[in-house]
C-alpha cells in the first residue's frame, strides 16, 4: 500500500487534506484507485519502462560548474498532478491579466514612461535595472506585444492559493518536458489517463508556430520563422531542437544569420533567405555585438537595427528582461492596477526591497527568516536560504546587501505545497511549484498544464533542476459541460 | 452559455494627435442572467486607467493621452456566461396598458419614457405607433407589433446613417443598422407610453451550419429593453426580430446611443487623415476545439 503513512506534516498537501486519512481530494479519486491497485512490481516495470523512454528521446539538460558529464536525464516523477478545471480557470485568467499589464509596462518604459511620471514605479528602479536597455527607447514592436512566450512560476502556499513567484519574461524553458511528459505518461497508465479527461497539450508546438506567424512583420501571410540557439552548449539545447523540429522551422545559430541592407537572411544550400521572425532562445546581451556586448560570439550583427526598422520581429522582443528583474516584480500588483483598473487575480509573494531603509533594517534583522534573493539572478543562483543558512553565510549575504542593496529583495519563505511523489516504492510529500506557458499573438493563450518541478530531497524547496530538482505531469481536467 | 468576447477599436491619426481623453464601455455589466467571468481592457499608448459606475450602473473606464501619438487601441477581452431565461412558450403577454399609468413617478423607469437626445417624439412618430398597436391592450403585444413593423418596413444597410441620426431621420427614411432600428423602436413605446431604453452589447452568431443568421454580429450590437410592472425588463432586438435571448450579452444600458457609446473621446490635432478600424469577434467557448 503505497499511501501507508503518508504525512502531510504542516504543508498544504496537493492530493491529501489531512495525514493519517484514507480521504484525498475529489479530484485525486481516481488516481488513488488506480495507484492502490498497482503492485510493487508494476510500479517498477512501469519506472524503468519511463526510464528507458526518457534516454531514448535524449530528453536531457545540462549542469553548468560541474565538472562530471554536464548532460543529465531531467528525473521524472510518474505521479501526475491535478488541476481541477475551476482551480485552472483562476490560473489562466490571473495569468493573461498578468502578461496583459507586464505588456503594458515595457510598452510604457521604452515610449513616455507614463507609470514613472505618475510615481507609480521609481525612475531609478527602472533605469537600475540589468536587463533595462534604454537604446530600445521609442522602438515600436509588432501588435505592440513584447512578452510572447512567457513561463511563470507559480507556486500554492500553506492555504492553497496559487501565488506568483517570477515571471521568466526572456526566454522561459521547460515546455519540451511538458509534451514528453505527458506523451510517456499517456503510454504508462493509459487507463488511468482516459479515465481522468485530461486536457491535451501536445498542440503547443503548432500555437507557438502560429503565435510566430502572427507577429511577423507588415502581417507576411507566410513568413519564415527560425529559432535562434546558442549552441549545443546551452542547457536547453535539448529543448531548441526539439521545438525547432516539432514546429517545422530551421533551427540557426548566430554564424547561420546575416543581416544586409537592414534585412536577416538565413544562410541554406540554395543561396541566401529572407527570414521574417526569430525565436530567440539567446539572451539580449549576446543577440548583436554592434550594440550588446561587443565579445559576444553567438549573435548576429546588425540584427538590432533590422528590428528598429521593422524588418524583422524577435520574440520574444528585445528589453522584456527589465521585467525579471525582482525589484520590478514587487511592483507588478501596482501595475496591474495602473494599466487596467483592476485588482490583481493571481497573488504576489510579500517582498522586501532592500533599497528602501525602512526595508533593509527589516531585512538585516530577520535574515534567519527570510529568503534573499540577487534582483536579477535565476535558477535558484544566488539566494540566501534563512531558515537553513549558517550564521557565517548570513554574515557574509549582509554584507553583500550593504554593498549593493538596490540589488537585493527579501521575502518570508513561503511554505509550498506538497505533493505525493514515488520514492523507492512508496509516496511521500515533497514540494512542488508549477511554470504554465502562456503564449501571446493576437491574445493570449495559456496552455492547459504546465511543468510541475518537485524538490526530490525530502524537505526541500528548491525545485530548479540546476539544484536537484525533478518534474512531474500536469494533468488539467476538463470542464465538465452542464446538463 | 459561455462566451469569450474580443472588441478591437484602433484610430489612426495622419498628424499627430494630443490630449486625447476618452471613456469607454466595453464591460458587459453583470446583472441576474449573465455573469461577468473574466474582463481584461488595454490601452495603447500605455496610461492610467481609472474605472467608475455611470447613472445607469454601467461600468465606464476612463483614461486620458496627452502626449502626441499617431495612434490609439482600444480592446478588451471579456469572458461572460448567459442563463437562459427566456421561455419562448410563455412569452409576458398579460401585462395591460393600463398598468403603465403609475410608472411616471417610478425612478427605475422615469427616465425612459420622456425624449432623449436621439429619441424625440412627434405627432407622425405616435401616429405610426398608435396604427401598428392596431387597438392592442397588451403592452408586450404592442411592443412586439412594433419590433415587427421595424424589421419588416425598415432596411438593414450599413453606411447610410451616422452617429448623429436620430429616430426621427429613421421613421423619415426607414433604413439603417441596429442603432438607428433600437431608436426607432425607443421612440414609437415612448410615444405610447411603454418605459423603453437603449441597450448596446454583442450578439453570438451560430453561424453557417444553423438555420438563422444575425445582423449585427461583426461590430457591437444594440437592441431596445420595454418595462413591463409584471415582468421586469424584457429585450427586443429590431434589428433580428428577436426577443432577446442568451445570444445577446448586455454592455450597457441608458436613455440613448448617447448615454452608452462603446467609445467616446475627444482630442486635439490628428489632422484631416484619420481612420477608425473596429474588430469585434464573439466566439462560443468550447473546451474540445483543442
Amino acid at each position: 500500500m503505497i499511501f501507508k503513512d503518508y504525512e502531510t506534516a504542516e504543508f498544504f498537501d496537493e492530493m491529501f487534506p489531512r495525514s493519517g486519512t484514507n480521504a484525498v481530494r475529489e479530484h485525486y479519486g481516481s488516481v488513488r484507485r488506480r495507484f492502490t491497485s498497482y503492485s510493487e512490481e508494476d510500479f517498477q516495470k512501469k519506472q524503468s519502462a519511463i526510464d528507458r523512454a526518457f534516454v531514448e528521446h535524449g530528453v536531457t539538460f545540462t549542469v553548468y560548474s560541474d565538472d562530471q558529464g554536464t548532460e543529465r536525464i531531467f528525473p521524472f516523477d510518474p505521479f501526475p498532478r491535478v488541476i481541477p478545471s475551476e482551480e485552472w480557470t483562476l490560473v489562466e485568467q490571473g495569468l493573461i491579466q498578468r502578461i496583459t499589464a507586464l505588456n503594458l509596462f515595457l510598452h510604457d518604459i521604452y515610449h513616455e514612461a507614463r507609470i514613472v511620471a505618475d510615481d507609480v514605479i521609481p525612475a531609478y528602479f527602472v533605469e537600475s535595472a540589468a536587463h533595462y536597455r534604454p537604446e530600445l527607447k521609442g522602438l515600436d514592436v509588432p501588435g505592440d506585444v513584447y512578452v510572447h512566450i512567457c513561463g511563470s512560476d507559480l507556486i500554492r502556499d500553506q492555504n492553497g492559493c496559487y501565488v506568483v513567484l517570477e515571471d521568466n519574461l526572456r526566454c522561459p524553458s521547460g515546455v519540451s518536458y511538458v509534451l514528453e511528459n505527458r506523451e510517456v505518461m499517456k503510454r504508462s497508465f493509459p487507463e488511468l489517463y482516459q479515465e481522468m479527461k485530461v486536457r491535451p497539450v501536445s498542440h503547443y508546438p503548432r500555437l507557438l508556430r502560429e503565435t510566430l506567424r502572427r507577429v511577423a512583420p507588415g502581417g507576411a501571410s507566410e513568413p519564415v520563422c527560425v529559432l535562434l540557439t546558442p549552441g549545443v552548449y546551452n542547457s536547453a539545447y535539448f529543448e531548441h531542437t526539439f521545438l525547432a523540429r516539432e514546429m517545422g522551422v530551421e533551427i540557426v545559430e548566430g554564424q547561420d544569420l546575416i543581416v544586409l541592407n537592414g534585412f536577416v537572411y538565413m544562410r541554406t544550400t540554395k543561396g541566401l533567405e529572407k527570414v521574417d521572425v526569430i525565436y530567440r532562445r539567446i539572451d539580449d546581451d549576446f543577440i548583436d555585438p554592434t550594440v550588446f556586448r561587443d565579445d559576444s560570439m553567438l549573435g548576429v550583427p546588425g540584427l538590432v537595427d533590422a528590428c528598429r526598422r521593422g524588418n524583422v520581429t524577435l520574440a520574444n522582443a528585445l528589453g522584456t528582461g527589465v521585467a525579471d528583474d525582482k525589484v520590478i516584480y514587487a511592483f507588478v500588483p501596482e501595475m496591474i492596477r495602473y494599466y487596467l483598473a483592476q485588482e490583481p487575480l493571481l497573488d504576489s509573494v510579500t517582498t522586501y526591497l532592500a533599497y528602501r531603509e525602512k526595508d533593509l533594517r527589516f531585512i538585516l534583522g530577520n535574515l534567519p527568516e527570510l529568503v534573499v534573493k540577487a534582483a536579477n539572478e535565476s535558477g535558484g543562483y544566488g539566494m540566501l536560504m534563512g531558515p537553513t543558512s549558517t550564521k557565517e553565510e548570513r554574515t557574509i549575504f549582509a554584507e553583500k546587501i550593504r554593498e549593493n542593496p538596490r540589488n537585493y529583495i527579501a521575502q518570508p519563505v513561503v511554505k509550498f505545497s506538497q505533493h505525493p511523489t514515488l520514492v523507492d516504492g512508496k509516496c511521500e510529500g515533497r514540494h512542488v511549484d508549477l511554470r504554465p506557458f502562456v503564449l501571446y499573438g493576437d491574445e493570449p493563450k495559456v496552455l492547459p498544464g504546465g511543468l510541475t518541478r518537485v524538490a526530490l530531497t525530502q524537505g526541500s524547496l528548491v525545485v530548479n533542476s540546476s539544484q536537484g530538482g525533478g518534474s512531474k505531469d500536469t494533468w488539467v481536467l476538463r470542464h465538465l459541460k452542464e446538463g | 452559455m459561455r462566451y469569450h468576447i474580443t472588441h478591437r477599436t484602433v484610430f489612426t491619426y495622419g498628424e499627430q494627435a494630443y490630449d486625447n481623453v476618452n471613456e469607454v464601455r466595453l464591460s458587459p455589466v453583470a446583472n441576474p442572467h449573465q455573469a461577468l467571468e473574466f474582463f481584461v481592457l488595454k490601452v495603447i499608448p500605455a496610461t492610467r486607467l481609472k474605472r467608475f459606475s455611470d447613472l445607469y450602473s454601467n461600468p465606464v473606464h476612463h483614461f486620458e493621452i496627452s502626449h502626441p501619438h499617431h495612434s490609439l487601441s482600444i480592446e478588451s477581452q471579456s469572458i461572460v456566461s448567459v442563463a437562459r431565461y427566456i421561455d419562448y412558450s410563455a412569452l409576458p403577454y398579460g401585462c395591460h396598458h393600463s398598468y403603465l399609468k403609475d410608472l411616471r413617478s417610478r425612478e427605475e423607469c422615469c427616465e425612459f419614457l420622456y425624449d432623449s437626445r436621439y429619441v424625440r417624439r412627434s405627432p407622425k412618430i405616435w401616429r405610426e405607433a398608435v396604427d401598428v398597436q392596431d387597438g392592442s391592450t397588451d403592452v408586450f403585444q404592442t411592443a412586439y407589433a412594433l419590433m415587427k413593423f421595424i424589421y419588416d418596413n425598415c432596411a438593414y444597410l450599413p453606411g447610410l446613417t451616422d452617429a448623429s441620426t436620430t429616430a426621427a431621420d429613421i421613421c423619415e427614411r426607414k433604413q439603417g443598422v441596429c442603432q438607428d432600428f433600437a431608436h426607432l423602436l425607443i421612440v414609437y413605446c415612448r410615444s405610447l407610453g411603454i418605459p423603453c431604453r437603449y441597450v448596446s452589447g454583442y450578439i453570438w452568431d451560430p453561424g453557417s451550419g444553423s438555420n438563422e443568421t444575425m445582423r449585427g454580429a461583426q461590430a457591437s450590437h444594440a437592441w431596445a429593453e420595454i418595462y413591463l410592472p409584471t415582468h421586469g425588463w424584457i429585450g427586443l432586438d429590431p434589428t433580428n426580430n428577436k426577443v432577446v435571448n442568451e445570444q445577446y450579452v448586455v454592455v450597457a444600458t441608458g436613455r440613448d446611443y448617447d448615454d452608452v457609446a462603446p467609445v467616446r473621446g475627444t482630442f486635439y490635432g490628428g489632422g484631416p487623415q484619420r481612420s477608425m478600424e473596429v474588430v469585434v469577434k464573439v466566439k462560443l467557448m468550447d473546451y474540445d476545439e483543442e
